[in-house]
């Protein structure tokens, strides 16, 4: 792991596309963070309320009732504010900040700036904790599938082992986990197992916790995820390990090695770069089916656009979130790429 | 000294894959320090009785004595002698193979291939195993590619990197299952130089090879194997200038006056 750090940010051997894409990414750094400082501040956006709309914040400040909603979203390098009242009168205005300047968003060109930075904020999961938004499908997905490679690997030595036991149990968890729908899955460890055993996921954490019913459905989608993971990674592993000449197991035997030192040593580590495609592969569908956590009550990418949909009747709302998962995607595809890179290095 | 008269001994080894029988009832010993070269067309079973000696190929019956201790032993009805696992792992690494396809590690560099197993099976110490390592590659002519990555070598190194790993487990037997058959015509002299350096050295060797020439030079006796069975063996003047069976004679014939 050190050696492969360190071959990552190895400038001297650094060829001299890596070179451009690096700096092009540091200069795309260097301005956000200019941006942002540009910015206007919280301060700034809250005073481009109306006087009217002034008024009736003062008048909030002594009240029980808010009458206006004040949303504010920082983006990075853009933050929109919002001022909305409810009750007879509705009168809502809207504000996106931009290098030093604060414009109105309620119409035009405006208004979809506004949108755009609004959804993609709630998307991500911003001023929410891990489990919203983006930041619970990035978890969910990378989790599962760390899960599923380990696990897939055990699975996979299990089921070309000589043991029949063994090698039954393994083709029959992986029968069973690829057979079955992964929502089914989910449903029947978030609410079969514990209905059956007579738990309940939330009781994990303390009841003072008012997380606790979200953090419990997590770790229900963590486990079904995991398993079901290892299942498609277990066959991932096996064709990987299959593939590997038989030369390679007659020379280990032929020098005394024992089956699992030559699993160990010198199998494994040749086929962890076929691996590496599939894994991929497997993580972007990972990513993907990560929505279906809308069903336990989970709120990822998908089921917020979803939402801001029907809630705001607003059909722009899938663009941000095209967008986001092109990002995720792109950035994950890179570093696996890195990974086969390093792996390939004797080929 | 040696408490045993012959290093390696086979009595009645028998292979059959279902109903074809590929090995038949096949007797060998040999002495301490002989090369023998095993020679034959296609599909005599050569192979497959060099590999089956490492078990690398199960036998179906017959006994395989190594240094005089009982290595092996099956008998037809499926019978299996039960032998030490310490035993027989002493002994099957008595014997180093060298694979036609070499069988490098790729993902591992040439040192690494050879110092791989000293470390891992005998669980020896590490800078020595080294120094070793890098003695033996500087006899087979290659101690600058120590470094280097199997891939980056010819056919003819990979081979000799081959042998050097084979020798850092100390064998007292070598056995060689077509070594040069994979290589470029160029490259096959250095291979056979190496082996030939290990035969003076008193090596004890089977070789399993189409290099005629060799054989003739270096081997102390030779082996005709044609469907399963030794037809005939001997001195190479005798199988290669006075051949007796027919079998020999015709194979001879065939691949010489090519």
């Amino acid at each position: 792991m050190k050696s492969f750090l360190k071959g990552l940010f190895d400038i001297k051997n650094w060829k001299k596309r890596t070179m451009i894409t690096w700096v092009v990414v540091l200069i795309i750094i260097a301005v956000c963070i200019v941006l942002s400082f540009l910015k206007p501040s919280e301060a700034d956006m809250k005073a481009m309320a109306s006087p009217e709309m002034q008024e009736m914040i003062k008048a909030d400040e002594s009240s029980s009732r808010k009458r206006v909603t004040v949303t504010y979203n920082s983006l990075i390098i853009v933050n929109y504010c919002s001022f909305s009242t409810s009750g007879a009168k509705e009168i809502t205005e809207k504000y996106v900040g931009f290098v030093g300047k604060a414009f109105q968003a309620d119409e035009g060109f405006g208004k979809f700036a506004g949108q755009m930075v609004n959804y993609t904020y709630r998307m991500l999961g911003c001023g929410e904790n891990i489990l919203h938004g983006a930041k619970l499908t990035l978890f969910l997905t990378t989790a599962s599938t760390l899960i599923g490679v380990v696990l897939g690997t055990l699975l996979a030595l299990g089921k070309i082992s000589k043991n029949k036991v063994l090698s039954k149990f393994c083709s029959g968890y992986i029968f069973f986990f690829r057979g079955t729908p992964l929502m089914i899955q989910l449903f029947v460890i978030y609410y079969t197992l514990p209905a059956v055993f007579g738990f309940a996921w939330r009781d994990l954490f303390s009841a003072a916790d008012n997380q606790a019913v979200y953090k419990g459905a997590f770790i229900a989608a963590l486990i079904a995820y995991g398993l079901n993971s290892g299942a498609y990674c277990a066959e991932i592993v096996r064709a990987a390990i299959q593939s590997i000449e038989k030369g390679q197991h007659e020379a280990a035997k032929a020098l005394g090695l024992s089956y699992g030192q030559t699993m160990r040593l010198i199998i494994i580590p040749q086929s962890v770069r076929r691996m590496v495609p599939p894994v991929c592969n497997e993580f972007i569908m990972m990513l993907k089916d990560a929505s279906l956590v809308f069903a336990i009550s989970l709120m990822d990418i998908t089921t917020i656009s979803k939402n801001i949909m029907t809630s705001e009747i607003s059909y722009i709302v899938f663009l941000p979130a095209l967008v986001i998962y092109l990002i995720i995607t792109a950035f994950f595809t890179w570093i696996f790429n890195a990974i086969e890179k390093k792996f390939s290095l004797y080929e | 000294m040696e408490n045993y008269e012959y290093i390696l001994e086979t009595e009645h080894v028998s292979k059959n894959f279902g109903n074809l029988v590929v090995l038949k009832d096949i007797n060998l010993k040999v002495k301490k320090g002989e090369v023998i070269c095993i020679i034959g067309p296609s599909g005599a079973g050569k192979s497959t009785y060099l590999r089956s000696l490492n078990q690398l190929e199960k036998i179906s019956s017959g006994k395989i004595f190594i240094k005089g201790d009982l290595f092996l032993h099956r008998e037809k009805d499926r019978t299996v002698e039960r032998i030490d696992k310490k035993t027989q792992q002493k002994l099957l690494l008595e014997m180093g193979m060298c694979f036609q396809r070499f069988n490098l590690f790729p993902h591992k560099t040439v040192l690494e291939n050879v110092c791989l197993a000293p470390v891992q099976v005998k669980h020896e110490d590490k800078e020595i195993v080294k120094a070793e390592a890098m003695e033996l590659l500087k006899k087979v002519g290659l101690a600058e590619k120590a470094n280097e990555y199997p891939n980056r070598l010819s056919g003819g190194q990979q081979q000799r990197v081959a042998i050097a790993r084979a020798l850092a487990m100390k064998p007292e037997i070598m056995l060689f299952d077509e070594p040069t058959s994979a290589l470029d015509p160029e490259l096959v002299g250095d291979v056979l130089q190496v082996m030939k350096d290990l035969a003076n050295d008193g090596m004890t060797m089977l070789v399993v090879t189409h290099e005629m020439g060799f054989a003739k030079e270096v081997a102390d006796r030779v082996l005709f194997m044609a469907d399963g069975i030794i037809a005939e063996e001997g001195s190479p003047e005798k199988i290669f200038n006075n051949p007796e069976n027919p079998r020999t004679q015709s194979f001879l014939r065939s691949i010489l006056n090519v």
